[in-house]
């Protein structure tokens, strides 16, 4: 897994590549609560080079979702492929998470 | 197509999930198996790999968990068989999931997933081992 990472209009990007598992998913989570700590309280997480992920991923977002709520932050995910998607509905996320399909899409959601 | 069958065993550390990663690869690699097909096995493997791994044991020694992935007849059959714990997935309860941020917990995500993508699911206790047989159309 890889993970760039770039502020964009008060919004800090995650742009995350390869595998979100067991494996891989504390370093992200790592990643976006060093950000909230640094006070970036929107994030987007970009998808698009995603190519697997797990519950592991999944708690990963749930867990930063909630943190963010409470401080009046909010997290939009984008651009994910068609099988990453499918885990999030199975798991009932995309319910209560913004997801966009596209980056420009996301960006207007702030 | 005839019976292909690949055995491994995995260490119950989560540092294995690559070697079942690369095992699930050259397998499917080898008998031409879709990509969301794959996708699902992976899934599937490690969300029952982690289970075992995390909570299926009360001590700190070294255990194996045997897996068996065979083919046959676009029919695909997995078996993993550890020494941990009693634990059949298949009485787990369904998470909540039509819930709000604030009160979704995670309990139970996996074993989840794994029922969605798996609709042939068959668990035994045999002496100290659990043994878990599921089948999956490709």
């Amino acid at each position: 897994m890889e993970i760039i990472e770039k502020k964009q209009n008060e919004i800090h990007i995650f742009k995350v590549k390869g595998r979100l598992d067991s494996n891989t998913s504390p370093e992200l989570e790592k990643k976006i609560f060093g950000a909230i700590e640094s006070k970036s309280l929107n994030m987007i997480v970009d998808f698009e080079d995603l190519d697997y992920i797990s519950s592991a991923g999944l708690r990963v977002i749930l867990k930063t979702s909630k943190t963010l709520k409470r401080s009046e932050g909010s997290i939009v995910l984008c651009s994910m492929q068609d099988y990453v998607k499918e885990v999030f509905e199975i798991a009932g996320f995309d319910v209560f998470l913004s997801i966009a399909t596209k980056m420009n899409d996301a960006l207007e959601m702030f | 197509m005839q019976k292909q069958t690949i055995t491994f065993k995995l260490s119950n550390r989560l540092s294995e999930l690559k070697t079942l990663n690369k095992k699930i690869d050259k397998f499917a690699a080898q008998f031409g198996i879709p990509n969301k097909c794959i996708f699902e096995i992976h899934l599937v493997l490690e969300e029952l790999f982690t289970n075992i791994t995390c909570y299926g044991y009360r001590d700190d020694k070294d255990h194996w968990i045997h897996v068996s992935i065979s083919c046959e007849n676009d029919i695909m059959t997995i078996q993993i068989e550890d020494d941990g714990i009693p634990f059949n997935p298949l009485e787990f309860e369904k998470p909540n999931l039509k819930c709000s941020v604030e009160d979704c917990e995670i309990g139970g995500l996996g074993i989840h997933l794994v029922k969605h993508y798996i609709k042939e699911c068959v668990y035994e206790r045999r002496g100290n081992k659990n043994i878990l047989i599921l089948k999956k159309t490709i």
